[in-house]
């Protein structure tokens, strides 16, 4: 169903949040029919809302949720924008509920160490508040200075220093959430705002987290804090050839240091990628080929320590430290250097602006090697065909402290002024086999974004297995009306029998 | 400290360093030219923005240190100390 | 539907299209957090990634300039989301090519007001600028050319000679104390100056609000008095000016503009260095520093204002480092208190509010603009705002 303007709707949304807070523009509504993933321009309108309402607090949400859910208005959530799976982007037009303003700091607990926010906050700007204390709240994604927690909890996101402390699902103590209908529960662990650790029926946290948007909105959050680290390490090592810094990220990953907090591999495309134009490794020596690096924090002592171990195991691999301005300078770049347009070249080497893809999956440490040579071929058939993609290399991110799997990332970059019709099937065709590969070797498809593009959602059913059929099962009990983000993942599905 | 328009625009001769990039600053690179002559063409970039931004990088990444930890320990110094 | 490919939009996308598209490739939103306005409407409407998605919309017929004119509104020019931008950041000096929020939102403006799509406020400050030949700063001062140099009074000044101060409109005719204070530094460092012999507005406002041709025609009238009066060099005290002269200025004249342009607080701080200042009256104040954003964001100016402070004796310093300040602003530039008074009310007080948290009495600020909107905010919070100059002046000895 749209809602047009003129439309009983408007009038009724006006009164439930201000005039100036419905939002009916067309640069309004284009302006949230995007998200950074690339996407044809020329198709860009198609994703368009309806209209934009901007509430402040739950109860406005609450009351939104009602009067679509009468209607059977779809309603898409968004925060910062800045999703990779096109979660935030409307398919069906409808309702964008952007709750960026719900942003206030509501409490911070020194005794519990927690504290309450409202879900349109940025981590960094809260942890600029939190310093004055001595605490951070360390959920450190690549988009740490642009999303947003609201965003966190839709997507259930991945953290560059989860091994430590943990990712948004293990930071996220609790939150309100609101269910289509516009009933207000909250879910944590337990009912408890501020309790870690439950036996108490279901667990709901996981379920109400990284369903991007399909099952309702959260709206104010409680969050787990620690100790500003006193001291942070983070060595950037060199290696001749990919094997080498194969070996030594999962001896350093299985070390079991108690400050590690995570660690990064970086493959020969990768390298080649940044000699494009990263001041680090322009000046490098053509025998580079492969990167480490890993990050520690805590007290200065306990860094010092596991720092020794660490840098004891590299160079029993034969890796060769990279010194301390290039280690210090990339660890703090760790959020700026993704998104880059200028990184494209054409194959006679001509700079272009081209967006980027990230492929997040998850897979097992023993699978990296496989999986690195299936996609590049995935990334070099496209190149093959077209101008309009770019190889730009892979990481490995540590998921965990055991070392048991990594947030497998291939970046494809894509020069989306010249993604017509078919460079889109073919990149779609990519996309579904990039995914492919990865539950070949028993992986996840996602580790932080979520998998509902495209291509990659065609596989959701066979990745879950029976537990796609309890996914459906659950959208249609919670939201009979299907008003939540409708044809994501593929949970239309969820209402095939219905007349 | 002193704006003047003609030093502005010339910036220090180029020095080649790998195929696709120069130097111009000392420890800073660009791209080489002639990379950026088909589909986007470089702007015009008075000396004083290109120091701006090679400096405020320079900040923005101490800042970043600061603001996830009090201190940062020298991979160097730790190497130093296994040596001994 | 008038002819595609004649639209004044596609052929104003033809000029933005790389800029724009630089953005929307990335469209990652780092600039979101520093931006003032975004802080506090926290519309995505009105935010850099907005501005530049727009004009990718404009070329493909997406939108006309008429249906996003009000939102280029929302923007101070305060550079932040440029700074900030990981494409200016990281790689902006690599490609010599960076963000130009700034640019775009003036030149999306200039094509509003091109297209005849005015802001009532600002179309009105503009007219009176133009038949007064300085800016309407407030309701009930009078402007006009026969009072432009009424600020100097008593100070015998010397019109013309190879340096000469140039007094932005709010200084000239409002905030006079401020001109004062610079003079009278300058005279006791024996620093030869005198005055314009005609001055203008320096054509900057008009250019921020998209009156480009008015802004021109105020530019090239104060080139040519410069020109004709043998001015080698201009000393300018207001932040917003120096942007003008030093960026819209050499785009407007090009190679032939070959004035010299010094920023006075850059020349302070050197003249305390040199030892020919040396502030010795006690200001027994506890304070922070608000840094402009046209001279820390803009143009990465933020030392020597913090130099001149750690020079003056009595003073409690309590500082906020200059990249945090990225995401501070007064909310003061860009035309924004013309058009949306609240919204800078709003900036202001965050702004404020930020420096009560430190726990200092004064918030010293080093431009004329800003310093309006911050006493109205100051005020509520019991907290003064002291322009830099006068500050020094005061520990110099010279009274205003
Ligand atoms: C440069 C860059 C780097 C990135 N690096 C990482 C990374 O390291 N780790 C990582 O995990 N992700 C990363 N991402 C992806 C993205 O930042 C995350 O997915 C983030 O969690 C999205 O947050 P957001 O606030 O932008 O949410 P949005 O994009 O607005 O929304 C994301 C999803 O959550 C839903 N949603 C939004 N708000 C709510 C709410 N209140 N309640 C329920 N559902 C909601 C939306 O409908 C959507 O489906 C990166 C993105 C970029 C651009
Ligand atoms: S202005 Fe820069 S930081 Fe902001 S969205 Fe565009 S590219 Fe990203
Ligand atoms: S210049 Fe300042 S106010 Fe304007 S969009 Fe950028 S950050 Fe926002």
């Amino acid at each position: 169903m749209t809602v047009l303007i003129g439309d009983p709707v408007l009038e009724e949304l006006r009164g439930i949040l201000g005039p100036e807070h419905v939002l009916t523009g067309k640069a309004d509504r284009l302006n949230r029919a995007r998200v950074p993933a690339p996407f044809p321009v020329h198709r860009w309108a198609e994703r368009m809302p309806d209209l934009v309402v901007l509430p402040a607090s739950t109860e406005e949400v609450a009351e939104v949720l009602r009067l679509a859910d009468a209607l059977r208005i779809p309603v898409v959530p968004r925060d910062g924008g800045t999703g990779l799976t096109d979660g935030a982007v409307p398919l069906r037009g409808g309702i964008v509920v952007d709750v960026k303003r719900i942003n206030q700091i509501k409490e911070i607990d020194l005794g519990n160490r927690t504290c309450t926010v409202g879900v349109g906050i940025n981590a960094l700007k809260l942890n600029e508040v939190l310093a004055r204390h001595g605490l951070i709240y360390p959920d450190d994604p690549a988009s740490y200075p642009c999303s947003l927690v609201g965003g966190r909890i839709g997507t259930s996101g991945w953290s560059l220093i989860g091994s430590r402390y943990g990712h948004t699902r293990d930071l996220v103590l609790s939150f309100d959430h609101v269910l289509p209908g516009g009933r207000v529960i909250h879910v944590g662990d337990g009912i408890g705002r501020k309790i870690t650790k439950s036996s108490s029926g279901y667990q709901l946290k996981h379920l109400f987290m990284g369903h991007q948007g399909t099952l309702g909105i959260a709206t104010e959050a409680t969050l787990k804090l620690f100790p500003k680290p006193e001291a942070e390490f983070s060595p950037f090592w060199a290696f001749e050839d990919y094997d080498s810094a194969y070996r030594a990220v999962g001896a350093l990953a299985r070390a079991g240091v108690a400050t590690f907090a995570g660690a990064v591999l970086f493959d020969e495309w990768k390298v080649d990628y940044l000699r494009r134009d990263d001041e680090a490794y322009i000046p490098q020596p053509s025998s580079v080929k492969a990167l480490v690096c890993a990050a520690l924090y805590g007290y200065e002592d306990e860094v010092r320590a596991g720092g020794r171990r660490l840098l004891r195991i590299a160079r029993s691999l034969g890796a060769r430290y990279l010194g301390d301005e290039i280690s210090e300078g990339d660890w703090a770049a760790r959020h700026d250097r993704y998104a880059t347009p200028l990184h494209g070249r054409t194959k006679s080497g001509q700079v272009v602006p081209m967006s980027w893809h990230c492929e997040d999956a998850s897979i097992n440490y023993t699978r990296l090697p496989a999986v690195r040579l299936a996609w590049h071929e995935i990334a070099a058939r496209l190149r093959r065909e077209s101008d309009v993609f770019d190889d730009w290399g892979m990481f490995a991110y540590t998921n965990g402290a055991t070392g048991a799997d990594y947030l497998t990332e291939i970046d494809i970059g894509i020069w989306e002024q010249r993604l017509d019709d078919t460079a889109w099937a073919a990149w779609v065709r990519a996309k579904r086999d990039l995914a492919a590969v990865t539950l070949e070797h028993g992986g996840s498809i996602s580790a932080c974004h979520g998998s509902c593009r495209e291509g990659e959602v065609d596989l959701v059913p066979e990745e879950l297995g029976g537990g796609y059929d309890v996914m459906l099962a659950v959208k249609r009990a919670i939201d009979p009306n299907n008003i939540m983000n409708p044809g994501k993942y593929l949970l239309d599905q969820a209402y095939a029998e219905e007349p | 400290m002193t704006y003047r328009h003609q030093e502005e625009m010339s910036p220090p001769p180029a020095r080649r360093v790998t195929d696709v990039a120069i130097t111009r600053f000392e420890h800073v690179y660009e791209v080489e030219p002639a990379l950026m002559t088909e589909h986007v063409t470089q702007q015009s970039f008075p000396n004083w923005d290109t120091l701006r931004l090679v400096r405020s990088r320079a900040d923005h990444l101490a800042w970043m240190h600061r603001h996830f930890a009090g201190k940062v320990i020298s991979g160097e110094e730790l190497l130093h100390d296994l040596d001994e | 539907m008038p002819d595609p490919d004649e639209r004044p939009e596609k052929e104003f996308a033809e000029e933005w299209r790389d800029a724009a598209y630089n953005c929307f490739s990335s469209g990652h939103k780092f600039c979101r957090e520093v931006c003032p306005v975004m802080q506090v409407t926290r519309n995505e409407s009105w935010s850099p990634t907005a501005f530049h998605a727009n004009v990718v919309a404009m070329e493909k017929g997406e939108l006309e300039v008429a249906d996003v004119a009000a939102d280029y509104v929302n923007c101070t020019g305060c550079g932040a989301c440029e700074v900030r931008c990981p494409n200016s950041l990281f790689t902006g000096d690599f490609y010599r090519f960076r963000t130009r929020t700034v640019d775009l939102v003036k030149a999306v403006r200039g094509l509003a007001v091109e297209q005849g799509v005015h802001q009532p406020g600002w179309r009105r400050w503009n007219q009176l600028t133009d038949e007064r030949r300085h800016e309407p700063v407030l309701d009930g001062t009078p402007v006009d050319q026969g009072r432009v140099r009424d600020w100097a009074e008593g100070l015998e000044l010397p019109i013309g000679g190879e340096s000469i101060l140039f007094v932005d409109c709010e200084a000239a005719f409002v905030r006079t104390s401020v001109p004062r204070s610079v003079a009278r530094i300058l005279s006791l460092a024996g620093y030869e100056f005198g005055l314009m012999n005609e001055q203008w507005c320096c054509g900057g406002p008009a250019a921020e609000m998209g009156y480009d041709e008015q802004a021109r025609r105020f530019a090239r009238h104060n080139l040519d008095d410069w020109r004709a009066a043998g001015v080698r060099r201009v000393l300018v005290l207001d932040p917003h000016d120096y942007i003008t002269f030093t960026e819209d200025y050499p785009r407007y004249f090009g190679d032939a503009y070959d004035i010299e342009i010094v920023l006075v607080v850059e020349l302070l701080a050197e003249l305390i260095r040199e030892g020919r200042l040396t502030p010795h009256v006690p200001v027994e104040r506890t304070v922070t520093y608000h840094d402009p954003c046209r001279l820390n964001k803009r143009k990465g100016v933020w030392r020597e204002p913090r130099e001149i402070l750690r020079a003056i004796p009595g003073l409690t310093f309590h500082d906020v480092d200059r990249v945090s300040q990225w995401s501070y602003c007064s909310g003061g530039g860009g035309g924004l208190p013309v058009e949306k008074p609240e919204l800078t009310a709003k900036i202001s007080e965050q702004r404020v509010g930020k420096a009560a948290e430190l726990g200092v009495d004064t918030l010293v600020s080093a431009c004329p603009w800003a310093e309006r909107p911050l006493s109205d905010a100051g005020r509520a919070r019991s907290i003064d705002v002291v322009d830099l100059h006068e500050l020094l002046a005061e520990s110099l000895g010279v009274s205003p």
